[in-house]
C-alpha cells in the first residue's frame, strides 16, 4: 500500500466513528509516513493520541501486508508520558484503533506502578506499543541486552514534552533518545507539546541541535481556537476577608453552587495538604456530597487514583479535589467546570487547567479563580488579560546536568557496560551536553570509576569498573541493585508507605512529617482520619481515628513562582489598581472588590506607581521588619532578598531571616535596620551582582537545597524505598552534612559546582534579576516608616518558610539571642 | 573556650570539640566518633570526598594533645560499620597514643573485640568509676550518675526575628550527661530540654551554656 492508500484506511476508520480528522492529524500522519521526526503542538483533549499512534499502525500495515493473519512480534513504538495517570487513557485509545483495524498489535504499560510479575512477562515478550515514563525507559536501559529490546523500534513519542522540557526528566529523555538513535534503526522521534513560549527550541532539545533528526523534522501546530472564560469568586464582604489562612476555605460556600450546577467539577489546589484540607472541609460541611466528591493527588495509592479517574469518565462524580496530579493528558469529557484555588503562578498552567473542561468541540472552557488572600484578586484580574492575549512562558531546558549524566552512565554500566568512545559522541549530540568539554567528560568517567580524580591510599571506592578491554561495567550486584532502585530525577524526602494495622495500603508519605508525630497522634491522609500506631521499617502502621484534632501533612516543595510574563501583567494591574483607588472605582470586578483594602493601604502607606519603588518598615513583637515591593515574582525576590541582606550585613554585623512571595520580600531582624544607610549606599546597584550573589548564596540555603537533589540523582545519597525491603543500614546520610563535606574538602567537584550553577540558572533567573535591578534603579525609592503591618505586607510577614543570612560571629549571635531571651 | 563544670562532686572540662575531660581521673571521654563512615560510603559506591577522612583523626589528635590525658575512654560508636581500610589509619593513630584506651561498646561497634585488643584497646560493656556509670546508651540506674552518648544531641536556639541557630551540645538532664557526637560526618537529634536541664552548645571555638 502506498501513503494515500494508508491514509485512506485511517480516514475511513474515522468516518465509521462519525468523526472527521483535524488538519493537524492528517499533517502528522503524512509527515510520519514520510519518515520525518517532529514536534506536534496540540492541547490536551484534541485528539493528539490519534495524530501519532495511527501512523505507527499504518507503517506496520505497510511493512506487513499480511498483518491481519500474522503478528510480527517485538517492541515497535514507545510512548513516553510524564504521569502514570495518563497511561490508561492512551492504552485504551491505542488498543481500540489497533484492534478495529484488524491488526494483532498489543499495547502495554510499564511504570512505577507495574507489578514485578508483569515486568518479568514484558521482558520475555514486549508489547508492540509500550507506554512508559522517562524513569522506566532508563530502567529498561539498565537491564541486560536492552539493545535487542529496542532493535526494531520504529517510533518514540514523547507526550507532554513541555512538562518534561524544563526539568531533569527532560534531560533523561534526551539521553535515552541519544542511545536509541544508535541502536534502533529506522527510528522516528516525535514530541507533543502544549503551547509554550519556546516551541522551536523545544523541538531542537528533543531531536538534538543540528542533528540529522532535527534537519528531517517538522513543527505542526493544531491551532484549535478554544474559548476560555475566567470568573473570579469574590467574597461578598471584603472587610471580613481574612489576610491569612492561605487556603481559601472561607469561600467554601461559594464553591458549592458551582459544583451543583455543573456535571463534573475539578477543583485544583496548589499543594497536597491544601487538597486534603479542602476535601475534608467539604465533606464535613456538606455531608450530602459523600460518595459524589473525591480526592486525587500523587501520594494516594494507585487503586484509588485509578478509581477516581474512572469515576470521572463514567460521570459518577460531581467533583474531585485534586492537585497537579490531574493537570495533564487524560480526557475527561464530563468535566464542565474548573475551580482554581489560589494563584496558579503561571499563565500556561492556568490555561492548561482551564482546558481540562469543556472537551467537546465547540464548547468553551470555564475556570473559576478562588483567591486565598485578598491581594490574589489582583492576580485574577491579571490572569484574565493573560488568557486573552495568550501570553505564555518559556520552559528553560537544563544544561550540563552532570548528576543525570552520572546516573545514566551508571545505568549503561549496569546493563551491558559501555565503551566511552561510543557513548561520548552520543552525549555530545544532545542539547543538554552540547557544551561538555573533554576535561569534563574525563572528570565524569573518573568520578564513576574512582569516586574522585586520582587514586588515593586507603580507598575502597567501588562502583563502575573498567575491564581489561576498556569496557565500563558494574559487576557488584549490590551496587547494581541500589542503582536500579534510585533511577529517576524526582527527589523527595524518604517516603514511607502508610498501611492499616489490619492490612490495606493507603499511600506514601514523607518521612519528615511522620517524624513529627508520636504514636497515638491523629493525622489526616487520603481523606481519612488516621491514628499513628507505630513505625516499622519503612512502613507507617495506622488505624482509623475518631479524634477531631488531626494534623494535616504538609508536603515539601511545590512552591511555584510567577513567571516573568505573569509578573509584568501583575505590575500593570497594580498600576491600574492605583489609578482606580484614586478615582474611587475600579475597572474590573476584582479591583473594585479590593477597594477597601487599597484604601487602607493608602492610608497606612502608599500603592506604588509605575516609577515608584516602595519600602515599608515597622516593628512588631517579632522584631524589625523591612518590606520591599518589586513585584517581580517569588524567585527574583528570593535572589534580591539574599543579595540585599548580604549587602546590608557588610555594613555591620547583623542577622536576618528572609521571606518572599510573588509581590515582594521581607528582611526581618532582631536589630533595627538603618534604612537611610541602605539608600545612601546604593545597595540596589547592579554592580558586582555576580560576586555579591555568589557570596550571599554561600550564606543561605539555596545552593544547599539544589545540592540535595544532585547528590541523590548522582547516587551519592541512598534514600531507601517504601515497599521495598532493602537494607540501607549505615548508608543513610544527611545531604546537609554532605554539602558541608564537599564545601570543605572538594569544592572543585563538578557536582558541587553544579548546585551553584543551577541556582543561578533555574532558581534565581539571573537575567530577570539584572533587569529588575535596572528597573529599580530608574524608579524613585519611597521609604515609608509605618506604625504597623500594612495590607500589602501581611501575606509576606506571615510566611513561615524562611531563609537565613548572618554576618555576626556565631558566638556573638548566641550571646545576643540569650540576652534577648532573658529580657 | 573550655567550660568547667562539676558533676556529683567531680570536676569536668567540656571541650568545643565535644570531648570532655574528667579531671580527677585525667580521663578523656569521647563519644560517637563514627570512624570509617566515609570509607563505608565509598565502598558502597557513594563518592563522599576522601580528603574528609583525615579530619576526624586530626580532631582527635588536637584534643588529645590539648589535654594530655592518662586515659581515653570512647563512649561507643567508635567505628561506624564493618572493617574497612580506615582501620589502618586508626592503627597508625593509636601508635602515637601513650594513654590507656578503652571502648564502651555501642550499637555500631560491630568490629571484633580481638581487633581492638590487638591495638591495645580494652573493650567493656560499661564502666563504673566512683559513683559514675559510663555507658553508650543513656541509662538511668539508681545511685549512679550516667555519662553516655548514642543520642547525638543537638539544640535549636531560637531568637527574635524568627532566628534560629542549630548546634551540637552537651545535654545534662537529671542524673545524666549526654555527650555530643564527636564525629564530623554525623547527624543530630534535636533535644527539647525540661526545666532544670542544662544545655552546653559547642561552636568550633567555644562551649556556651544556653539553657
Amino acid at each position: 500500500m502506498n501513503r494515500p492508500q494508508l491514509i485512506k484506511l485511517a480516514e475511513s476508520w474515522f468516518e465509521k466513528q462519525d468523526w472527521k480528522p483535524f488538519a493537524f492529524q492528517k499533517q502528522t500522519w503524512k509527515a510520519y509516513l514520510q519518515g520525518k521526526n517532529g514536534l506536534l503542538n496540540a492541547p490536551t483533549g484534541s485528539g493528539k493520541t490519534y495524530a501519532l499512534w495511527i501512523p505507527v499502525v499504518l507503517e506496520y500495515i505497510k511493512n506487513n501486508p499480511d498483518y491481519k493473519t500474522k503478528h510480527r512480534q517485538g517492541l515497535k513504538a514507545i510512548w513516553i508520558t510524564p504521569l502514570r495517570a495518563l497511561s490508561v487513557e492512551i492504552e485504551q485509545a491505542a488498543g481500540r484503533f489497533a484492534e478495529e483495524m484488524g491488526t494483532q498489535l498489543t499495547v502495554g504499560i510499564r511504570t512505577g506502578d507495574t507489578s514485578q510479575k508483569d515486568r518479568a512477562a514484558q521482558k520475555k515478550k514486549m508489547p508492540d506499543l509500550l507506554i512508559t515514563t522517562p524513569e522506566s525507559l532508563h530502567l529498561l536501559l539498565s537491564s541486560k541486552d536492552y539493545d535487542k529490546t529496542f532493535e526494531n523500534l520504529n517510533a518514540i513519542i514523547v507526550d507532554e514534552w513541555h512538562e518534561l522540557l524544563g526539568t531533569k526528566r527532560g534531560v533523561q529523555v534526551e539521553l535515552g533518545l541519544s542511545r536509541l538513535k544508535t541502536i534502533s534503526k529506522n527510528l522516528k522521534i516525535w514530541g507533543i507539546s502544549a503551547t509554550i513560549g519556546n516551541l522551536q527550541e523545544a523541538r531542537e532539545v528533543l531531536l538534538g541541535p543540528g542533528s540529522g533528526s532535527y534537519q528531517n523534522s517538522e513543527l505542526i501546530r493544531a491551532n484549535l481556537n478554544k474559548k476560555i472564560i475566567v470568573r473570579s469568586i469574590i467574597p461578598e464582604k471584603m472587610e471580613k476577608f481574612p489576610w491569612r489562612g492561605h487556603l481559601g476555605l472561607h469561600l467554601i460556600d461559594e464553591v458549592v453552587p458551582i459544583i451543583r450546577n455543573s456535571k463534573t467539577t475539578l477543583i485544583f489546589t496548589n499543594t497536597r495538604s491544601q487538597c486534603e484540607l479542602w476535601f475534608q472541609k467539604l465533606m464535613h460541611k456538606y455531608p450530602e456530597f459523600a460518595g459524589e466528591v473525591a480526592m486525587h493527588h500523587g501520594s494516594i495509592n494507585k487503586e484509588t487514583r485509578l478509581w477516581v479517574e474512572q469515576a470521572i469518565r463514567n460521570e459518577s462524580l460531581k467533583a474531585v479535589v485534586c492537585t497537579s496530579s490531574l493537570d495533564l493528558g487524560v480526557d475527561f469529557a464530563p468535566v464542565e467546570t474548573i475551580i482554581q484555588i489560589g494563584g496558579p503562578k503561571g499563565v500556561a498552567r492556568f490555561i492548561q487547567r482551564a482546558g481540562r473542561s469543556g472537551h467537546q468541540p465547540g464548547k468553551e472552557s470555564v475556570i473559576y479563580f478562588l483567591p486565598t488572600h485578598a491581594i490574589e484578586l489582583i492576580e485574577a484580574s491579571a490572569l484574565q488579560k493573560a488568557v486573552k492575549k495568550t501570553v505564555v512562558e518559556d520552559r528553560i531546558p537544563y544544561l550540563l546536568s552532570f548528576d543525570v549524566l552520572v546516573q545514566y552512565l551508571t545505568s549503561l554500566a549496569v546493563s551491558n557496560g559501555f565503551f566511552p568512545k561510543d557513548i561520548y559522541p552520543e552525549i555530545k549530540s544532545t542539547f543538554c551536553f552540547q557544551g561538555i568539554t573533554d576535561e569534563q567528560w574525563k572528570w565524569i568517567l573518573n568520578f564513576i570509576t574512582k569516586g574522585s580524580q586520582s587514586l588515593q591510599a586507603y580507598d575502597e571506592y567501588k562502583k563502575v569498573e573498567i575491564e581489561e578491554n576498556g569496557l565500563f561495567k558494574v559487576n557488584d550486584r549490590g551496587v547494581a541493585m541500589r542503582h536500579r532502585l534510585q533511577i529517576g530525577t524526582i527527589v523527595s524526602d524518604a517516603m514511607l508507605s502508610v498501611k492499616y494495622i489490619s492490612g490495606g495500603y493507603i499511600g506514601t508519605i514523607e518521612e519528615w512529617f511522620i517524624s513529627k508525630l508520636s504514636p497515638g497522634d491523629a493525622f489526616t491522609f487520603a481523606g481519612k482520619n488516621l491514628e499513628l500506631a507505630r513505625i516499622k521499617g519503612m512502613q507507617v502502621l495506622v488505624r482509623a481515628s475518631k479524634k477531631k484534632n488531626s494534623k494535616v501533612p504538609s508536603w515539601m516543595g511545590g512552591r511555584m513562582g510567577f513567571s516573568a510574563q505573569m509578573s509584568e501583567l501583575l505590575r500593570a494591574e497594580m498600576y491600574e489598581a492605583r489609578e482606580s483607588a484614586n478615582s474611587g472605582g475600579g475597572k474590573s470586578r476584582e479591583l473594585f472588590a479590593l477597594q477597601p483594602i487599597f484604601e487602607r493601604q493608602q492610608r497606612e502607606s502608599i500603592i506604588p506607581g509605575k516609577d515608584e519603588f516602595l519600602i515599608e518598615t515597622f516593628k512588631t513583637r517579632e522584631g524589625y521588619h523591612a518590606i520591599f515591593y518589586p513585584f517581580e515574582g517569588r524567585f527574583v525576590h528570593e535572589a534580591l532578598s539574599s543579595l540585599l541582606a548580604y549587602r546590608i550585613s557588610l555594613l555591620s554585623p547583623i542577622s536576618f531571616t528572609l521571606a518572599f512571595n510573588d509581590y515582594g520580600f521581607e528582611l526581618l531582624s532582631n536589630q533595627k535596620i538603618d534604612m537611610q544607610q541602605v539608600l545612601d549606599n546604593d545597595l540596589f546597584s547592579p554592580k558586582f551582582l555576580m560576586d555579591d550573589l555568589n557570596n550571599s548564596l554561600n550564606a543561605t540555603e539555596m545552593a544547599r537545597r539544589k545540592f540535595r537533589d544532585i547528590a541523590v540523582i548522582a547516587g551519592m545519597v541512598f534514600t531507601g524505598f517504601p515497599n521495598k525491603l532493602i537494607k540501607s543500614k549505615h548508608l543513610q546520610a544527611n545531604s546537609q552534612l554532605l554539602f558541608s563535606v564537599f564545601r570543605d574538602y572538594e569544592p572543585e567537584n563538578l557536582l558541587f559546582l553544579q548546585a551553584f550553577r543551577e541556582t543561578f540558572e533555574h532558581q534565581l533567573e539571573e537575567g530577570r534579576l539584572r533587569l529588575a535591578l535596572e528597573r529599580i534603579s530608574n524608579q524613585n525609592i519611597i521609604w515609608k516608616a509605618c506604625e504597623k503591618p500594612t495590607p500589602f505586607s501581611f501575606p509576606i510577614i506571615t510566611d513561615r518558610l524562611r531563609e537565613k543570612l548572618s554576618s555576626e560571629k556565631l558566638e556573638d549571635r548566641i550571646r545576643r539571642m540569650l540576652i534577648q531571651w532573658e529580657k | 573556650m573550655i567550660e568547667n563544670i562539676q558533676l556529683v562532686g567531680q570536676n569536668f572540662s567540656l571541650h568545643p570539640s565535644g570531648a570532655m575531660l574528667w579531671e580527677e581521673k585525667q580521663m578523656l571521654l569521647i563519644s560517637d566518633v563514627h570512624l570509617g563512615k566515609i570509607s563505608h560510603f565509598r565502598k558502597y559506591g557513594s563518592a563522599v570526598p576522601q580528603n574528609a577522612i583525615a579530619e576526624n583523626f586530626e580532631c582527635l589528635t588536637r584534643v588529645v594533645d590539648h589535654f594530655q590525658p592518662e586515659k581515653i575512654c570512647f563512649l561507643g560508636d567508635l567505628f561506624h560499620s564493618s572493617l574497612n581500610l580506615e582501620w589502618d589509619l586508626f592503627e597508625n593513630w593509636m601508635q602515637d597514643i601513650s594513654a590507656e584506651v578503652m571502648l564502651v561498646v555501642g550499637n555500631h561497634d560491630i568490629i571484633s573485640a580481638l581487633k581492638y585488643e590487638a591495638v591495645g584497646i580494652k573493650i567493656v560493656s560499661e564502666l563504673i568509676l566512683e559513683n559514675l556509670l559510663l555507658t553508650h546508651h543513656p541509662e538511668i540506674r539508681e545511685n549512679y550518675f550516667n555519662l553516655c552518648g548514642h543520642l547525638h544531641p543537638g539544640f535549636k536556639l531560637n531568637g527574635a526575628g524568627k532566628q534560629q541557630v542549630k548546634l551540637r551540645c552537651f545535654y545534662k538532664s537529671g542524673e545524666q550527661m549526654i555527650l555530643p557526637a564527636f564525629g564530623e560526618f554525623t547527624g543530630n537529634y534535636w533535644i527539647s530540654p525540661n526545666v532544670g536541664d542544662q544545655v552546653f552548645v559547642i561552636t568550633k571555638k567555644e562551649v556556651i551554656l544556653v539553657y
